[in-house]
């Protein structure tokens, strides 16, 4: 059914005038540009589908409505919370989007330390709330500025303080769910009113449904509301600052520490980083600043805490013999932090991790000491509020090869992962030639230790339809090797199966197509049959993988 | 039709695996709890997982209800009782392989007949061992276990609630057969897996919907695993269990708090005195003896060490905790009358004796328990007492156990109501104590996470919402309803 | 520079959300977590800096066209700037604020204004003023009696320029008097522009009237230059702006400075001394166009120059207003020189302080937006637990005058001379 003007005006009535607008102008603003934070997909050089409108919800009961009202007259829809990459988007014509950045509220319950917020509680301010009460959150490896009720319900949500604090999953208690078809589901204990505690049950999990390994990425309707576990915030009720920007650095008590972790090898670091999954000392584990690149990582941290640098003083600072040496020193590396929560405790932990080290064949880096330095990856890693540095060099950046899983697998293959990003860096001129090796990622990326998510990343010119070309022909070449050693979907491709290149969802049948192929297709046939029992009139895009049960024969 | 059934059936797991005589099916035609009791029709074992799911299939044509059961011995919860005629039990007990243990991903990966002792030993050879439930039988089924949530003693490891359940293989209730967890995600064949060294690690998905949830508090009723991955932990070179006592379990609450808050401990919980003098008695007069020796109420505080320096840490943690309970006018000790702190780790790690601890004191005990939260704790053990009187059954009697959980946002909450089964006035009373309780606990708010018997009808009917998506999902994966018929309310 | 001048920028936003809220490093709590009033009334993402972007680059393209929505959009912007300083946490190469205004300017280029924007830009024609109402003849009234020198006619080392509140405003006329009297009575050498004195038309140029702007400036700036002052003081933060930054641009090489840096001075120097007690607990409200937007111009011409195949660099050097170098030390010293009076700080303060909501026009054009923006301002001084909210800018201490805290209530408003004043 056409979008008219009664349609319009049935929104309209649901969310008040000021909530809803279909101005061209406005709805252009709600089209993600592909060759930008597109986030697994692309780069391409195209915007994503216009919505027919805008809405604003402000409560579970508006979100109800105007799902209710898209059933009714076969409107699709998406939700998003801060739009920071592609999956956000609509991918229809006759779609609508919802911003849901007016349900923002955050209570926390600082004795069971749970935190029950909206989607558009940033993850900055849960933790600032979070940190009143000597409580902070897992932060996901995107930043501060993500909602970790996005990442909860829709993504996969790893990232530094992971090893301690588990995944975003891993930290989900109960939801509040407005389903595709209109009705509202309640999760675990909240679904008999007992409370948010516990995201379990009953029997069966209804979470299940709901999200996986990773979320369902806004195609199973809207997550108004979610409790998420917190964590002990062993600090003060905010992280006090000095510096000027962006050298901004904390000013915390001596019973956090930050420590950038080198080793020789790509065997030792796997050893190393294996007794750190086991030995319960971190709370944050994180290759962070390698994400600049092996060739310039210690000349951006020179950059980033001097407020008078800019990018044009890297061809300088790395010619620097010293800051070559020390760039050399940290070639394979990770930044910990540990935080004593008593003083034994923090004595206990440096201690182990000093042994950790020797057991392993580690050394500290000493430039990553320096008490600036320290304080500089302290507060960087704690906060997680400049992870929009990603962008820095060029403008725009994907993430790629995605080595997850086995960390030793991972680790014997990051040579050549690193030498072939560094050949088309040299041989061709549409990304970012920074040294090859530029990954980052959380040490594991479920709580107590185990996979990995190293991401490489790859930064392109999403200003230059040359670079962004170029870069999506080396994730080709990227995906092709991954496939020839058994490592699965290239990260930067992760969501080309969801979205289409042109920016519309895909129809069943292209998804029929692809998922037949799986080596289990039969778990994307279990997934057609869960949408169909609660997306029946398929509202919310492709970014549910399924396969018709037709097109599979069971074993 | 049952006659065909039958031949079909045999023709699937040999005739010494099949059984129709009435001894074999009075076993598990009722178990120790209140579930009313159903003769299956037939008893067959299977030892693997194409015999599985041959036998589901094979059902499914038939329309035949399957219970499966893993664990052997006597069964407590009436999950593993038929709810409707006519049902055929699939006992996996004797699938006893540990299809791989693997030190650097400390992952193990058994079939669901595989019991904790058989598999804390393996472990052991391997330096590691596995989070376990309170003493769990010993004909416990590890998969089993997991499967039903049962509790862990250290709730600062269970970064996901569901662990230490990683993948599993599944025969769904519809015939399908699958991997979940990362395993979905590769072919379906564990050999080539190890060969690209994939481990079943990770157990959510593989993709968007999380299997093994649907798996983990089902009772078996959406599908049967064949082989659980299992996350383990590196085995300690150095434990220790202190005790802080204290006269009311609220006392002990703030304590609790501070030291989830502060992530110390290796186990933690709080039992009432009576409770633990269950665990430890040998016999039913030790157990008295004991309740009158033991405190009314006990923290056990686990502390361990692993491979780096191990002395450290446990010297570093009792010092902490010991100015902690100090904090909150309590002594944390190594040993209380009655209790000493190793001999109260040596049992709660490890798996009972061939009669189950619950047993010693009177012979027969139900439990009943919830998920809730610390704080609200002392009105339930409030409300279980007033309860208890007004049943006639003496409050003296009730163990209580509380368990955090999931990192200390949750705890499961468990009373233990031991009764001479023989006696017919105590089992009355013990039975109209359980319904009574059970129902006014959920009035109160008490979240019955792990539904048996008749806390799925209590929960499952304030939630229209879940039971309706629970009956899609159901429909899903056991379209003929035969998985566990009658169980759920779904 | 032209719209089309900024393509590069909108297609290289990253939609990070760094301009909807203070630097993360910076926040301690949601209520007062945000910097953007635009984003945060009309809570589209269009309001923001990104969706500015996204406009910009879809008039460009012909995405877009200049509806009555768009329209209004792109001139609901108080062009407060912190977007931009926030922006340049984890950016080099992203100039929001400049992108923001060269909108509006595109706007006006094509006929694209607000209603109210007229009878403003008409007064500024006629009257020289921008308060619509005012004439010019009555513009130097206040100054009546205060033996200011008259620099068209005579020579003195510093320009008192008020500009068009202090000019017109009969409660704030009273504080540019008393300015004048304690800077003559320190012993400044003071004068005025007289019958020249006109609009600095900073304002103009936040509501995109450029040519407008260019205009009024080139005049005062011959004037300024004509008259051989060393220094221009004033107490208004948009003049001050305008004239160190914008003016400066335009060649304009005077010092500059607000009154409140050279009452710092004269205080550091003795030449200021208190004699009374002021018992009040005060909290501070940092003006855009002093603070994040009161650094100094450095010159540039350069270009971008790409080294490692894609990053992005300029060549030469681009200077980098980060705010961080605008004036916040003066008026606190001020503030914490004077007895009794204690100083306790919101939490989005100096470089990062939330806008009063005047700016940009948008006192005149939308003034139910500018209120609301004021009003949270408000909300945050009251939770400070102080009586009283300072500032150093007329345009600030009229909105806020006025408005209201999520509550419904108020709390006084000063500006700093007038506490000055009371404690002399």
């Amino acid at each position: 059914m056409a979008f008219s003007a009664d349609i319009y005006k049935a929104f309209e009535d649901v969310v008040g005038k000021r909530n809803i607008s279909k101005d061209i102008g406005i709805v252009e603003t709600y089209r993600c540009a592909a060759a930008q934070s597109s986030a697994h997909y692309g780069p391409y050089d195209h915007k994503t589908p216009k919505p027919e409108a805008v809405l604003l919800p402000g409560s579970t009961d508006e979100v109800q409505n105007i799902v209710k009202l898209c059933n009714k007259y076969d409107v699709k829809f998406k939700a998003s919370s801060t739009f920071w990459s592609s999956m956000g988007f609509i991918g229809d014509d006759n779609a609508v989007q919802l911003d849901m950045r007016r349900m923002r509220s955050i209570e926390i319950d600082e004795k069971n330390m749970i935190a029950i917020v909206e989607p558009y509680a940033i993850a900055a301010v849960v933790q600032a709330e979070a940190m009143k009460v000597g409580l902070t959150l897992n932060v996901p490896g995107v930043g501060c500025s993500s909602s970790p009720l996005a990442s909860t319900a829709g993504w996969v949500g790893f990232g530094p303080t992971s090893i301690s604090m588990g995944c975003s999953s891993e930290n989900m208690l109960g939801a509040e769910w407005v389903l595709p078809n209109g009705e509202i589901l309640r999760t675990g204990s909240l679904g008999a009113g007992a409370g948010w505690f516990c995201g379990e049950g009953p029997g069966p999990s209804t979470r299940a449904i709901l999200r996986g390994f990773q979320g369902s990425t806004g195609s199973l309707g809207v997550c108004t509301k979610i409790g998420i576990r917190l964590h002990p915030w062993p600090g003060p009720t905010f992280i006090p600052t000095r510096g000027t920007v962006p050298a901004y650095k904390a000013d915390l008590p001596d019973n956090f520490k930050a420590y950038t972790l080198c080793y020789k090898t790509w065997d030792d670091y796997a050893k190393g980083l294996a007794l750190l999954h086991e030995a319960e000392i971190l709370f944050l584990g994180h290759r962070q600043f390698n994400m600049f690149g092996r060739d310039i990582k210690t000349a951006m941290l020179k950059i980033l805490t001097d407020t008078d640098m800019q990018l044009c003083d890297i061809p300088e600072l790395v010619k620097d013999p010293e800051l070559k040496k020390v760039n050399d020193d940290m070639k394979i590396e990770v930044q910990v932090i540990i935080a004593g929560v008593t003083k034994r405790d923090a004595e206990y932990k440096e201690k182990a991790l000093d042994k950790v080290l020797e057991m392993s064949g580690g050394w500290k880096s000493k430039f990553m000491l320096e008490k600036d330095m320290m304080d500089y990856v302290l507060l960087y890693l704690i906060r997680m509020g400049h992870k929009n540095l990603n962008y820095v060099l060029c403008g725009a950046y994907e993430g790629n090869y995605g080595l997850s899983g086995n960390l030793f697998v991972s680790a014997k293959v990051m040579e050549e992962a690193s030498a072939l990003k560094r050949k088309w860096e040299l041989e061709h001129t549409d990304i970012a030639a920074h040294g090859g090796d530029s990954d980052m990622g959380s040490c594991c990326i479920i709580g107590g230790g185990g996979p990995t998510g190293w991401e490489f990343f790859t930064n392109f010119d999403a200003h230059d339809k040359a670079s962004i070309k170029g870069t999506a022909e080396f994730f080709n070449e990227t995906q092709r090797w991954m496939t020839e050693k058994g490592l699965g979907v290239d990260m930067g491709h992760w969501n080309q199966d969801l979205r289409k290149e042109n920016g519309y969802w895909f129809s069943q049948e292209e998804h029929d197509a692809m998922y037949a192929k799986l080596p289990q297709p039969l778990v994307t046939v279990y997934q057609y049959k869960a949408r169909e029992a609660i997306n029946p009139k398929h509202l919310c895009g492709s970014y549910y993988r399924t396969l018709t049960p037709g097109k599979y024969n069971s074993q | 039709m049952m006659d065909g059934l039958r031949d079909r059936l045999i023709k699937v797991v040999g005739r010494e695996n099949f059984f129709d005589d009435n001894k074999t099916l009075a076993m598990y035609a009722c178990d120790e709890s209140f579930a009313k009791s159903m003769m299956p029709r037939f008893v067959v074992k299977a030892d693997s997982a194409e015999k599985v799911q041959q036998i589901v299939k094979l059902a499914n044509e038939t329309k035949t209800p399957l219970v499966p059961v893993s664990s052997g011995g006597k069964r407590y919860k009436g999950d593993t009782v038929p709810s409707v005629p006519e049902a055929v039990i699939l006992d996996l007990s004797g699938m006893k392989k540990i299809l791989n243990i693997n030190r650097q991903q400390r992952i193990a990966v058994v079939e669901p007949g595989v019991t904790y002792g058989e598999l804390l030993a393996a472990l052991k050879k391997e330096g590691m061992t596995l989070s376990v439930p309170l003493t769990p039988k010993m004909s416990k089924s590890v998969v089993a276990s997991v499967l039903d949530m049962e509790p862990r003693l250290n709730s600062l490891h269970q970064w996901n609630f569901i662990d230490p359940l990683r993948c599993t293989e599944v025969v769904w209730g519809d015939g399908n057969k699958m991997f979940t967890g990362e395993a979905g995600g590769s072919p379906m064949d564990l050999a080539k897996q190890w060969q690209t060294e994939k481990w079943q690690i990770s157990g959510t998905g593989p993709m968007m919907l999380d299997f093994y949830r649907l798996l983990t508090g089902s009772q078996g009723s959406m599908g049967i695993v064949t082989w659980a991955s299992l996350k383990c932990e590196v085995d300690t070179m150095l434990h220790k269990l202190h005790l802080v006592a204290a006269k009311k379990s609220e006392d002990l609450n703030d304590f609790m708090y501070r030291v989830l808050r502060l992530r110390l401990s290796n186990e933690l919980m709080i039992m009432s005195g009576t409770y633990l003098a269950s665990l430890l008695g040998v016999s039913a007069e030790k157990v008295i003896e004991l309740k009158k020796e033991l405190p009314a109420w006990v923290a056990l505080v686990g502390i361990a060490g692993r491979e780096i320096l191990p002395e450290e840490r446990v010297s570093a943690q009792e010092l902490d905790i010991a100015e902690i309970a100090q904090q909150f006018g309590l002594k944390m000790v190594p040993a209380v009358n009655g209790a000493k702190g190793d001999q109260v780790l040596e049992k709660i790690l490890n798996p009972s004796g061939s009669k189950y601890w619950k047993e010693t004191y009177k012979g027969a005990f139900q439990d009943i328990f919830f998920t809730t939260t610390l704080d609200k704790t002392p009105a339930f053990i409030q409300a279980m007492n007033t309860m208890a009187e007004e049943c006639g059954y003496p409050t003296t009697d009730i163990g209580t156990y509380i368990q955090p959980q999931n990192m200390g946002t949750s705890c499961h909450c468990e009373f233990s109501l031991p009764y001479d089964a023989s006696d017919a006035k105590q089992t009355e009373q013990v039975k109209k104590l359980f319904q009574k309780a059970s129902e006014s606990f959920a009035m109160m708010g008490a979240y019955y996470l792990r539904p048996h018997g008749i806390w799925a009808h209590l929960q499952l009917n304030k939630d229209a919402q879940s039971t309706s998506l629970l009956k899609k999902m159901k429909d899903i994966f056991d379209p003929n309803n035969i998985m566990n018929t009658g169980k759920l309310s779904i | 520079m032209a719209l089309d001048d900024f393509k590069a920028m909108q297609e290289r936003c990253s939609n990070c959300l760094g301009c909807k809220w203070i630097p993360f490093d910076k926040i301690k709590s949601q209520r007062f977590g945000e910097n953007c009033p635009s984003v945060c009334y009309f809570n589209f993402n269009t309001y923001s800096a990104r969706g500015r972007f996204q406009l910009g680059l879809g008039i460009l393209t012909k995405d877009v066209e200049y509806t009555e929505t768009v329209t209004e959009a792109v001139h609901n912007c108080t062009t407060c700037g912190l977007c931009d300083v926030s922006c340049k946490v984890t950016r080099y190469n992203l100039e929001p604020l400049e992108h923001n205004l060269e909108l509006k300017a595109d706007a006006v280029k094509k006929g694209k204004t607000l209603p109210a924007q007229k009878p403003i830009m008409e007064a500024l024609a006629k009257e020289k003023t921008m308060l619509v109402g005012k004439s010019k003849a009555s513009r130097t009234k206040w100054a009546d009696g205060l033996g200011l020198k008259d620099l068209t006619k005579e020579k003195a080392e510093v320009l008192f320029f008020p500009g068009c509140k202090f000019s017109y405003d009969e409660k704030l006329q009273k504080t540019a008097q008393s300015a004048v009297r304690i800077l003559k009575k320190s012993g400044v050498d003071l004068g005025y522009m007289g019958s020249s004195d006109m609009c600095c038309a900073g304002r103009a140029l936040q509501m995109g009237f450029q040519d407008d702007f260019k205009k009024n400036a080139e005049a005062n700036i011959a004037l300024f230059k004509k008259s051989g002052v060393k220094t221009i003081v004033t107490p208004c933060s948009d003049c001050y702006h305008a004239f160190k930054r914008q003016y400066a641009k335009l060649g304009l090489d005077i010092e500059v400075l607000h009154t409140v840096e050279y009452l710092d001075r004269l205080i550091q120097s003795g030449k200021i001394k208190f004699t009374k007690t002021i018992q009040k607990t005060v909290t501070y409200h940092d003006p855009c166009h002093l603070g994040r937007l009161g650094e100094n111009y450095i010159p540039w011409n350069g270009k971008e120059k790409k080294i490692l195949n894609q990053v992005h660099t300029w060549e030469p050097r681009r200077p980098r207003y980060i705010g961080a170098y605008g004036i916040y030390d003066a008026p606190r010293n001020v503030l914490k020189s004077i007895p009794g009076v204690n100083l306790v700080e919101m939490e989005r303060i100096k470089e990062y302080s939330w806008c009063c909501g005047a700016g940009g026009g948008c006192s005149d054009t939308n003034p139910e937006f500018s209120s609301w923006t004021a009003s949270e301002r408000i909300t945050e001084a009251n939770s400070t637990g102080a009586e009283t909210l300072v500032t150093a800018c007329p345009w600030c201490e009229t909105n806020f005058r006025n408005a209201v805290d999520e509550n419904g209530k108020k709390i006084a408003v000063l500006d700093v001379l007038e506490l000055v004043e009371q404690a002399l």
